[in-house]
């Protein structure tokens, strides 16, 4: 699914530190809970992310040793999907913006 | 696509008939503090703002499919043939979210920790059967993980 470009040029110039803010990217994150198997994160990761089982079982680990993962990562809207999918599949997923 | 086939007698499917009851009863609660509806609907944000703007935008939705996806294990449990349960592609999606969201309820209700999750419970343990429980629908659900084509 291609994201609509959120900053029309019109207001680059006006707006600048707007515009700088809506460009800057959220984050995904999936932490680490004691329920849900590895296998079962692993499968969600690639399911709702189309990512490689190399690529979903390498951030499940992330999330196992480390307590947590950026999963995915873009404007706003689009994260805010991605954690409502994640929260649908019953992983513990929240939202922060890159510093 | 292939059929899914899972083993389940008849205690297990009156097991699982049990739980979705009890899933779909707490699903219609509204009650916030409890662990267990905090756990099925986490906070999406550290700032409480944000937080709740989330909930309001998305909480409704996350209803509907939790329970859409339990009337399809309802439904597909009834079907039991020679002891095997089949189920589609599609249905077996449904299920491993269904079975997910009953292992989060169940041990966020017996406060588990990897620790626990990893031993073998003492058997005087009131905690025993329902871990005992726990572990069997993560057994299902890793066996329709792995029958579903990739």
């Amino acid at each position: 699914m291609q994201q609509p470009t959120i900053a029309p040029d019109t207001t680059r110039e006006s707006e600048a530190d707007e515009v700088v803010e809506a460009d800057r990217p959220w984050l995904v994150i999936v932490w680490n809970d004691p329920i849900n198997l590895m296998s079962y994160v692993t499968y969600v990761l690639q399911t709702l992310f189309g990512y490689s089982y190399e690529k979903a079982n390498r951030l499940m680990l992330d999330v196992h040793h480390k307590g947590r993962a950026v999963v995915s990562s873009g404007p706003r809207e689009k994260a805010e999907m991605d954690c409502f999918r994640l929260h649908s599949y019953g992983l513990w997923a929240t939202l922060t913006k890159s510093d | 696509m292939t059929d899914i086939g899972l083993p389940l007698d008849s205690h297990e499917s009156g097991i699982l008939r049990d739980l979705v009851r009890q899933m779909r009863a707490l699903l219609k609660e509204s009650e916030s503090e409890d662990p267990v509806h905090k756990r099925l609907f986490p906070s999406a944000s550290e700032d409480n703002e944000d937080s709740e703007s989330f909930r309001d935008m998305t909480s409704g939705d996350l209803t509907s499919m939790k329970l859409a996806a339990l009337d399809v294990v309802d439904e597909a449990v009834g079907r039991r043939d020679k002891g095997i349960t089949t189920l589609s592609q599609e249905e077996g999606e449904a299920w491993v979210r269904a079975l997910t969201d009953m292992r989060l309820a169940i041990g966020t209700r017996l406060e588990v920790t990897e620790e626990t999750m990893s031993v073998e419970p003492e058997p005087d343990d009131p905690a025993a059967a329902p871990l005992q429980i726990l572990h069997w629908l993560g057994w299902l659900q890793e066996s329709i993980i792995d029958q579903m084509a990739p």
